[in-house]
């Protein structure tokens, strides 16, 4: 870098600035000690910048004077053994302060968070309480719904202008049983209630047959514990009747065992 | 106001911890910085802590300073200017009362007073003046300055170059008298 360099670029204006990058500004420099033409030039430049900025001065005010003699003293007392310390006092007080700021921000935010989030977890387990009781409900809806429709159905199914209720009452061999058979002739259903019949042990059954002109046809097994229990409808049929047969019915009525019998 | 000529005696002081001549120091450049100050920052309570705070700086690193190499006053400068750039980018949130986008823009509205020029620069052409006030009171870089004038940065120079030619055709003369006064008071 030469002189012819440094005012041809500008560079002058730019170091006395201070805005050359270090190693321009060391070269400027340098060049300038060694070229006592250049040094003039820059000298009267720099005459006339500070003329300039005398020319536009404005007067501070008068406090600035007595707060940096304050902050000077505060500077002694916090250097008085270490005269180099670069970080002033006020700027230390005003990090710490800054820092206590930042700090309690922190500890608000971390409290706020812990508050929330226990919050949350609440709400989650409610909405699980909530979930668990709504389904539990459906379920039971769904239940009443299905007995309500099942109990209907039977309460139409005996409560029917067409339905001839009959009652067969057990015979000596079994005096305690009772059983009540609902014949529909125009849907041609029965449905029998047989929750009067005595019980029996593992090994029988009930079964209902239908006499049509002397021969029984089943009409189906009927187990004591049930209180509807839909059986075949027989045409023509004369006579109902019950007997006790082996477990799982059987073809032939056992006759020695019939317990009750009405006619049609 | 007048320009001291030489501050030899007062910077040997401030080396050797006098406190006083700091304050001589003050006395002489504070208003020549506070204007410089003032319109970079462009609020006076930001202002007159960056001039504390340079003074502060003047007072702690007054050995870095080569008389060799230049003026106290530019040297002063430098430090004034850096001071007040910090403080604009990063404005103290303790300090900091206003709209904080107001920092955003150092092109902002200012009161008049404080961005109107004085001296010989009212006497250059607008486009002189302007390149003089970005670069020297605005604290903006020739790199900055000018993309802010809208113009090449080697025509930007030349208004720069070309302004202080014109303002030394003006100065020598008001300079011969000032000399003469400081030589007749010098003796007496």
């Amino acid at each position: 870098m030469d002189r012819k360099k440094i005012l041809q670029d500008g560079l002058l204006e730019e170091y006395l600035l201070g805005e050359l990058a270090v190693e321009q500004e060391t070269a400027v420099s340098r060049v300038l000690q060694s070229d006592a033409e250049l040094m003039a030039q820059f000298r009267a430049m720099e005459a006339d910048f500070e003329r300039m900025a005398f020319e536009n001065a404005i007067t501070p005010p008068s406090e600035v004077r007595k707060s940096l003699e304050a902050a000077m003293l505060q500077d002694e007392v916090g250097s008085s053994k270490v005269r180099s310390l670069d970080v002033p006092q006020r700027k230390n007080s005003a990090l710490l302060m800054r820092l206590m700021v930042a700090a309690s921000l922190a500890a608000i935010f971390a409290l706020s968070s812990f508050w929330l989030y226990t919050k949350w977890q609440d709400s989650e387990k409610n909405l699980q309480v909530l979930q668990q009781q709504t389904t539990g409900l459906q379920n039971r809806l769904a239940d009443i719904e299905k007995n309500y429709r099942e109990t209907n159905s039977r309460y139409q199914s005996i409560n029917n202008p067409n339905v001839v209720p009959l009652l067969l009452v057990g015979n000596a061999k079994s005096p305690d049983s009772r059983a009540i058979a609902y014949v529909n002739h125009q849907t041609k259903e029965v449905v029998v209630n047989a929750k009067g019949l005595a019980p029996l042990d593992a090994d029988h059954t009930y079964q209902m047959w239908a006499d049509v002109e002397g021969e029984m046809i089943s009409m189906g097994l009927v187990s004591s514990n049930q209180e509807y229990v839909a059986l075949a409808y027989i045409d023509k049929a004369e006579s109902l009747n019950i007997t006790i047969e082996p477990a799982g019915g059987n073809d032939h009525p056992t006759v020695e065992r019939l317990i009750s019998n009405v006619s049609l | 106001m007048a320009t001291p000529l030489n501050d030899t005696p007062l910077i040997t002081q401030l080396r050797q911890g006098d406190k006083q001549a700091l304050f001589g120091l003050y006395d002489k450049y504070s208003g020549a910085l506070y204007g410089v100050i003032i319109r970079i920052c462009k609020r006076e309570d930001m202002a007159k802590d960056v001039l504390q705070e340079s003074f502060l700086k003047i007072w702690r690193k007054i050995d870095q300073y080569d008389a060799s190499k230049g003026k106290f006053y530019t040297w002063a400068y430098r430090i004034a200017k850096n001071t007040a750039l910090n403080a604009v980018r990063n404005p103290d949130p303790l300090i900091q009362t206003d709209d904080l986008s107001v920092y955003d823009d150092r092109r902002t509205e200012v009161p008049k007073d404080y961005t109107e020029l004085n001296g010989m620069l009212k006497q250059l052409e607008p486009h002189h003046q302007r390149a003089i006030e970005l670069v020297y009171f605005e604290g903006f870089t020739h790199r900055e300055a000018h993309k802010e004038m809208k113009v090449p940065l080697g025509t930007f120079k030349s208004y720069v170059r070309q302004a202080l030619l014109k303002l030394r055709e003006q100065y020598p003369e008001e300079l011969m008298l000032l000399l003469l006064y400081v030589e007749l008071i010098g003796h007496g």
